[in-house]
């Protein structure tokens, strides 16, 4: 609890300071950089980050290029370090970014579909029938990092009154979506974790023996993937990069390409409040300092 | 008279006391490193492991994913090759610094300076943690700092091998005869003059044939420190792998190796060209200019390749970025829930290496047989190949294959281990066997000794204390790579560092670095006392 209120005074400070330095002089921004968690493999997100960056530029008016990343605290820290402009983050790194940067990251927009994120439990044994049975089991988490993968499965693991190192047999991080079905069906695992929208796309595209994998729990919906900006870039800049997002229309045909590479049906504006729940499950999970 | 056969063994007795304490000792190191042969053995793992394995075949080949190898085979070389310049830069002021070949107080009356010794205590220490922390670590820093790319496995190689680098210039400058350098000192000459014209001419050729020997290690570690983001083939490699792409995994794997075998063929003949007799001297000169004129061209091109923009890595921002984020290393954390962490995640990686060296061994001691031409040519030849095959594979890329054959967990770090490590002991027994005197066993064979016996009393004893002295240095580097193992999902101390690095607890993370560092310096202990009880 002290730790709580010594955090708020501190944030308090930060701002204040924050305030006091407030006499906006930005300087002025040539080139936009965007990142992105690796929630899937490189060369696919930069294959996804093509029309996008495009559209970008023409709205903005500045050229918009992507740094590919391939560890997700990378991200946050060279959002943190004022290395890259703009980032797509997941609920846990967005708030792992709002403390590096003393609460001045700004949550711009994120796709309706975000709003309502879920994980899926899955497992190749069929003694498996709810969390309870995962006690004494293998089990394979995703990123240390993801919210999807390891801070929300975790957080209700906990709720179910599982605590990963101390229940199962052992607690694995396959560091990434993909790989985590890949390790249950083979059986290295006993059971894991991973994101929804991950899973319906390895089933749809038939990559996962739904025969042998199954899914077995699947966790109450919360607020995940958002684009952040960091807190010093020119407002006018921020503001134009969210007018663009919300402009998509998926009727729009020149639209059409870019929004499905996103997998997004809509853009809406997202604030700090929408991941207060994230960040609390973060502390209650002991994933926070 | 005939000697007349006796069927017991005079050793037996011994031995099997031996082995069976061994074993006794290696169950519950096993029981830690979880150990599990039937996972290896288990069809389904085999499916898996053996699907991966087919799918390298047929190898990419289409021109996109041909560019992009080439890019990172550059990148690699750039890599290596401007991070072992930098290394020499940080190398050469340790090595004089500590060396005690250069200490006019050793000579005799000389003037009071108590720092001197004091300074040199300095430098050594340092010298120690610049080549305590494995460059991986340094790496996966400053992925985080700089940033994806070429700059964080530059600089991470430079730290890592501007330490290893300066201890054994130090120890071969300590090592050549100091007479020339004393005179010079003697007769008050400067310090640098003593360097210069006492020393470097004795030691030269060693500290250039080490720099190459070095050059090609960097090599092999540029590709692994990719594995965490730091640019090049091992970059290429990680994304192939997440994909499951054998065939992509399998292209690189092979121009790797054999540029593996292009380095090493290119230090041969390098420091063959070192030892050519003085007689060739001015055709040495010539071509030393010719050679260096080529080297500087290569290390321009390396530099400007990798675009490693030195004012960005050293400017006052990047000051200013490193400063804050190692600042927040400290001070370590060592709350009791963390000590206890960090003890399993040590016991864990202390069984890895453990068994890793263990196995290795073993196998390596039923290779060597047919690697030291004890088969006949043909198996010779085979076994060569196969050996330097496991060799040249780094641990950490075995360990994403071994991952896959008996699934995340400490096992897998353990046979990746025990692959490439069996690779190298393979080798060095089999040359220990070429050397050994025959006498001994050509003895027992004439007295009507079968092969097996005449082998095992004849030729083993012989070769027993080197293959141990060898073994035992490849444990001091397995535990090192043991501890980093855990970055790609075979658990240990690794394995707690990289999940305590995404969650930025820094504090934590630096007690880790700690403990590595910590048990890297007990192994060293314990392998250097092992030696000389056994010597």
């Amino acid at each position: 609890m002290l730790n709580h209120f010594r955090r708020h005074a501190l944030r308090g400070l930060a701002a204040l300071a924050l305030a006091a330095l407030a006499t906006p002089s930005f300087a002025q921004m040539k080139e936009l950089k965007v990142s992105a968690i690796p929630d899937e493999s490189p060369t696919e997100l930069q294959r996804k980050f093509a029309p996008l960056g495009k559209y970008l530029e023409k709205e903005i008016g500045m050229p918009v290029s992507f740094v590919p990343v391939t560890d997700y605290a990378g991200v946050v820290e060279a959002l943190a370090a004022k290395r890259i402009d703009m980032a797509w983050l997941g609920g846990f790194t967005y708030v792992q970014a709002k403390l590096r940067t003393a609460g001045t990251a700004i949550p711009l927009v994120q796709r309706v579909e975000d709003e309502k994120f879920t994980s899926r439990f899955i497992t190749a044994d069929p003694a498996i029938k709810s969390l309870a049975d995962l006690k004494g089991k293998t089990f394979a988490f995703g990123s240390p990092s993801s919210t999807s993968g390891h801070l929300m499965p975790r957080y209700y693991l906990l709720q179910a009154g599982l605590t990963p190192e101390k229940d199962f047999k052992t607690v694995a991080f396959s560091g990434a979506h993909d790989a985590t079905v890949a390790f249950v069906q083979s059986g290295r695992a006993d059971a894991g974790v991973l994101n929804a929208s991950v899973w319906d796309k390895l089933v749809e595209a038939g990559k996962v023996d739904t025969a042998k994998v199954r899914v077995f729990n699947t966790t109450p919906p919360y607020f995940d993937y958002n684009w952040t900006v960091r807190g010093d870039i020119d407002p006018a800049v921020a503001k134009k990069i969210r007018d663009a997002f919300l402009k998509l229309d998926p009727a729009n045909p020149e639209h059409k390409e870019l929004m499905a590479l996103q997998r997004a049906t809509r853009f809406v504006p997202t604030k700090p409040e929408n991941y207060q729940s994230i960040e609390q499950a973060a502390q209650a999970a002991g994933l926070l300092r | 008279m005939l000697l007349s056969r006796d069927s017991r063994d005079p050793a037996a007795a011994g031995r099997l006391i031996g082995c069976m304490l061994v074993l006794a000792l290696a169950w519950p190191i096993g029981k830690v490193a979880q150990v599990d042969p039937a996972a290896l053995l288990d069809p389904a793992n085999l499916k898996v492991a053996g699907g991966f394995v087919a799918s390298f075949w047929p190898l990419a080949h289409d021109t996109f994913f041909l560019g992009l190898l080439r890019d990172a085979v550059l990148q690699t070389l750039a890599i290596a090759t401007v991070g072992t310049l930098l290394a020499l830069l940080i190398a050469i002021p340790l090595a004089v610094g500590s060396t005690a070949a250069l200490s006019v107080s050793a000579i005799g009356p000389a003037p009071r300076a108590i720092w001197r010794p004091a300074v040199r205590q300095a430098v050594k220490a340092l010298t120690l943690f610049l080549r305590g922390i494995p460059e991986l670590v340094w790496a996966l820093l400053f992925v985080r700092v700089f940033g994806l790319g070429p700059s964080a496995a530059v600089l991470a190689l430079a730290l890592t091998y501007g330490g290893m680098l300066a201890k054994v210039f130090a120890e071969i400058l300590d090592s050549v005869d100091r007479g020339p350098a004393r005179a010079i000192l003697a007769a008050g000459g400067s310090r640098t003059a003593a360097l210069v014209y006492g020393l470097l001419p004795n030691a030269v050729p060693e500290l250039v044939s080490y720099s190459i020997y070095r050059w090609e290690c960097a090599l092999r570690a540029a590709v692994v420190m990719g594995l965490v983001g730091a640019g090049g083939m091992g970059q290429l490699m990680d994304q192939s792998m997440k994909a499951f792409n054998g065939g992509e995994v399998a292209s690189i794997l092979t121009a790797f190796l054999l540029l593996v075998l292009a380095a090493d063929a290119l230090s041969n003949l390098l420091r063959r060209w070192m030892d050519a007799p003085p007689d060739a001297l001015h055709k040495r000169i010539v071509s030393g200019w010719v050679l260096a004129l080529a080297g500087a061209l290569v290390c321009v091109s390396a530099w400007r390749m990798i675009g490693l923009d030195l004012g960005a890595l050293f400017g006052a921002h990047a000051g200013s970025d490193i400063a804050r984020f190692l600042g927040e290393f400290l001070p370590p954390a060592h709350d009791l829930p963390l000590l206890g962490k960090i003890a399993s995640g040590s016991l864990e990686t202390l069984a890895t290496s453990l068994v890793g060296t263990v196995l290795a061994a073993c196998l390596a001691a039923v290779l060597a047989l047919p690697a030291a031409g004890r088969c006949g040519a043909v198996l010779k030849a085979i076994t060569r190949f196969a050996l330097n095959l496991l060799r040249a594979v780094p641990e950490l890329v075995w360990a994403t294959i071994t991952v896959l054959a008996v699934g995340l967990g400490p096992f897998a770090g353990a046979l990746a281990l025990a692959l490439h490590t069996c690779g190298v002991l393979g080798r060095l027994y089999a040359e220990a066997l070429e050397n050994a005197p025959p006498a001994g066993e050509a003895a027992l064979r004439t007295s009507g000794a079968p092969r097996s016996l005449a082998f095992l009393y004849g030729a083993l004893p012989q070769v027993a204390p080197q293959w141990l002295a060898y073994t035992l240095y490849r444990w001091e580097i397995n535990i090192r790579m043991a501890a980093v193992m855990g970055f790609v999902g075979a658990g240990g101390l690794g394995q707690a560092l990289y999940y305590e690095l995404s969650l930025f607890r820094l504090g934590n993370a630096c007690a880790i670095i700690l403990a590595m560092l910590l048990l890297a310096l007990l192994v060293d202990h314990a392998s250097a006392m092992l030696r000389w009880r056994l010597g």
